[in-house]
């Protein structure tokens, strides 16, 4: 997407990546990491909040940094890096709360063209995969390289 | 390559930072990955993928 993105720092594996959100609320560090799930190349995306003092990762917090569509598309960013690096691998996301979950289905939506370009995109309803449609409540997505 | 191609790359320029490799090891956001793990115990892959 070419949306403003924060600068990526990552572990060597590419599976840990870290970047500071810049903000009214100051800068706030945000960890995505790629965690390997039961099924063979399915990886789950999940991010949050890093508290530098703790080291403790947060999910559930809400930042209001005044910047959401530049993290998700630093997210974004993210999945570009890991999926150059590991073609095959499938990326599992779904979020900590349902409103959470409906403000990522908003940005693939906004987005979807540029993402399909690239990703098979997929949405989970009713305990099924189909291919990500606009306006239809989905629990989880699911995307892979192309 | 200049600023403006460097800004409109899909796969970003990423920095490696040997402190972040301790998160790779530890169980963050396990709530998720079990999650992840009970849908996909019951529903698996998409049974056909789109072009």
């Amino acid at each position: 997407m070419k949306l403003p993105k924060y600068p990526l720092k990552a572990e060597k594996s590419l599976m840990v990546f870290e970047f500071t959100s810049e903000g009214p609320r100051g800068q706030i560090k945000k960890l995505v990491k790629y965690s390997e799930t039961n099924l063979k190349d399915l990886y789950n995306l999940a991010f949050g909040d890093k508290d530098d003092k703790t080291s403790e990762i947060n999910d559930k917090i809400i930042s209001n940094n005044g910047d959401s569509d530049m993290v998700l598309a630093t997210v974004v960013a993210t999945v570009y890096a890991f999926t150059d690096k590991y073609p095959d691998a499938w990326v599992f996301a779904t979020g900590s709360t349902k409103a959470r979950t409906r403000l990522y289905r908003i940005g693939i939506t906004k987005y979807l063209l540029e993402i399909k370009r690239d990703f098979q995109v997929f949405g989970l309803k009713d305990e099924e995969w189909e291919p990500f449609g606009k306006d239809v409540i989905y629990e989880a997505f699911l995307v892979k390289r192309k | 390559m200049n600023i403006k191609e460097l800004n409109s790359r899909k796969t970003p320029i990423v920095t490696i930072d040997k402190s972040l490799e301790k998160f790779k090891k530890q169980p963050l956001f396990q709530d998720k990955v079990d999650k992840a793990n009970e849908i996909l115990r019951k529903v698996g892959l998409p049974k056909k993928q789109h072009s």
